[in-house]
């Protein structure tokens, strides 16, 4: 007989820096680093995970953890329910030594003692900052049916971008025969010569497999201590049964991606723009759930141009244009101001005739009136982070002084 | 000569392995405690540890911890009397497990096998000095 998602543990790995994120991970670890408006990246897995049966979750947290912790504490206790599921946040305790985790097998490690209450029959390990819509029941059941040790999800990606991956390669039934890190010559899947399968990042353990090579891995000095570099590699080499599961053939909506910096962040961000939008966020089936910062009615005041944007709670535009934007809770843009292609995290407020294009403006900045921030990237690298792809950051904390306010108009 | 420590709370034990493993050309020390040997694994810097598991004080599980995130290739031998360990999954993390039994001789080839593989990692190492390191 089949067994269920109830008799699998998950765990989130949601410990992440983040640096190439930086300045939206200046404050926050990346799983709870604002997208899309109302979400916080992790509500994505958690949202999989409610619509997938699998209730019961550790959370494991390290950098920077207690905005996520709040959010998962304000927003996320639809897994309280006794004797079925529960969410459980777990910081780092020191337990084995006063060490960080040094790597997401490491993170695991420490944590042996959840799976050793619990002895849940697969664990599945998912990362805490990756957006995208997956029913995992699928990914067990084919977990389940092969009798894998391991199954990792794989995602196809254009052959030409493999080497930006970890790339799985398979035999035509599915069993991984090779792990290739950023190869700079990918080899192409079986039967599709225009495409490779990069891993996920998403696993299912049996979790015998899980615990020997955590504990095999944390004796080697020589180890990085990373699923991706270490673990799955030793246990092919091993002779192991890895499974590669084929999350683009299984999905209806095959989309994924990896918020790893924040050009990522940016492109992602505008593909909920699309029409029709890659990552369908109004799925009556399959919606991802939030807490908003703000309950507000957003409102369009008369005299708006507001065009293919994003709108959250306790918005408010007034005689200004808004176009090709993602606005987050309570974000304000005043009289005669314009943003255009640019992403504002909660309560940024956009001063009278301020013009925005191509900016990510981090939660609760003020835009003096009148400021130019996109427009000219000499000027805008003297204050702001600009991106590889010419992006302007604006991080939190900016002064508010006048003399400062002068200097971005 | 391989140094050996020997952690276990009784002394009568201790006493035995001692003179069991001195027999054998090893070089010994003891510990009654998961404290005292973490101090004695960084002062006497052995190449093995047969540890004992239920200690008053700091117990051998725990040591293991400690060893572990200081010199995960130390080999450590956990023995205990109880079979029923075998399920803290942090055992799993020593690299072998041997209950105690009045025939010595499982543990005598199980530090035997663990110093030779020990011992054979290191030449391997040494003549190959480009893997150092990686």
């Amino acid at each position: 007989m089949l067994q269920g998602p109830s008799d699998t543990l998950t765990l989130i790995l949601a410990g992440g820096k983040g640096e190439r994120l930086y300045p939206l991970t200046k404050t926050r670890t990346k799983p709870a680093v604002p997208f899309g408006g109302v979400y916080r990246i992790i509500d994505f897995p958690l949202s999989n995970c409610l619509h997938s049966g699998c209730e019961r979750i550790f959370v494991l947290v390290q950098h920077l953890s207690a905005p996520l912790i709040r959010h998962l504490w304000r927003g996320w206790n639809v897994f309280h329910r006794p004797g079925r599921g529960n969410l459980e946040v777990i910081p780092p305790q020191h337990k084995l030594a006063d060490l960080w985790y040094r790597g997401t097998a490491d993170a695991i490690f420490h944590n042996l003692d959840l799976l050793q209450g619990l002895r849940p029959r697969n664990v599945m390990i998912l990362s805490g900052d990756h957006v995208y819509r997956m029913n995992y029941r699928r990914f067990l059941a084919a977990h389940e049916e092969s009798g894998a040790h391991v199954t990792l999800a794989g995602v196809k990606v254009p052959l030409e971008e493999g080497n930006r991956f970890g790339l799985l390669e398979n035999d035509p039934t599915g069993w991984i025969t090779a792990f290739r890190e950023k190869p700079e010559d990918p080899a192409p899947l079986p039967g599709d010569p225009d495409h490779c399968m990069a891993s996920m990042g998403i696993y299912i353990f049996q979790t015998e497999t899980l615990v020997k090579s955590l504990t095999k891995d944390a004796r080697n000095p020589s180890s990085s201590h990373d699923f991706g570099k270490d673990i799955l590699p030793a246990l092919l080499d091993e002779g192991a049964r890895l499974l590669a599961y084929d999350f683009s053939g299984n999905e209806e909506v095959p989309y994924w991606r990896d918020i790893g910096t924040v050009d990522a962040y940016y492109r992602a961000s505008m593909d909920l723009l699309k029409d029709p939008s890659p990552l369908n966020l109004w799925d009556p089936e399959w919606p991802f759930l939030c807490h908003p910062d703000s309950s507000l009615p957003p409102r369009i005041g008369e005299g708006t141009e507001c065009r293919s944007d994003i709108l959250s709670p306790g918005v408010r535009l007034e005689k200004c244009a808004v176009t090709g934007s993602v606005l987050g809770p309570g974000v304000f843009v005043g009289p005669g101001a314009r943003v255009e292609d640019s992403i504002l995290l909660q309560d940024v407020r956009v001063g009278p005739g301020a013009v925005l294009r191509r900016c990510i403006v981090d939660a609760g900045v003020r835009i003096p009136q009148g400021a130019a921030i996109g427009l000219d990237p000499e000027k805008d690298k003297r204050l702001f982070t600009l991106s590889p792809s010419g992006l302007t950051l604006v991080p939190t904390g900016l002064p508010s002084e006048e003399g400062f306010s002068e200097t971005l108009i | 000569m391989a140094r050996i420590l020997i952690v276990d709370d009784e002394k009568n034990q201790r006493l035995l392995y001692r003179e069991d493993f001195e027999e054998q050309g090893y070089e010994v020390r003891t510990a009654e405690n998961g404290l005292e040997a973490l101090r004695l694994v960084d002062e006497f810097l052995p190449h093995l540890v047969v540890l004992d598991i239920s200690m008053p004080g700091m117990d051998g599980m725990e040591a293991l911890s400690g060893i572990l995130a200081r010199y995960p290739d130390l080999p450590v031998v956990l023995h205990t009397a109880y079979s029923s360990y075998r399920d803290n999954f942090m055992s799993w993390s020593a690299h072998a497990y041997v209950v105690k039994s009045s025939d010595r001789e499982e543990l005598f080839s199980t530090v035997r096998r663990l110093l030779d593989e020990q011992a054979a990692k290191k030449n391997q190492a040494g003549t190959k000095p480009a893997e150092v390191g990686e």
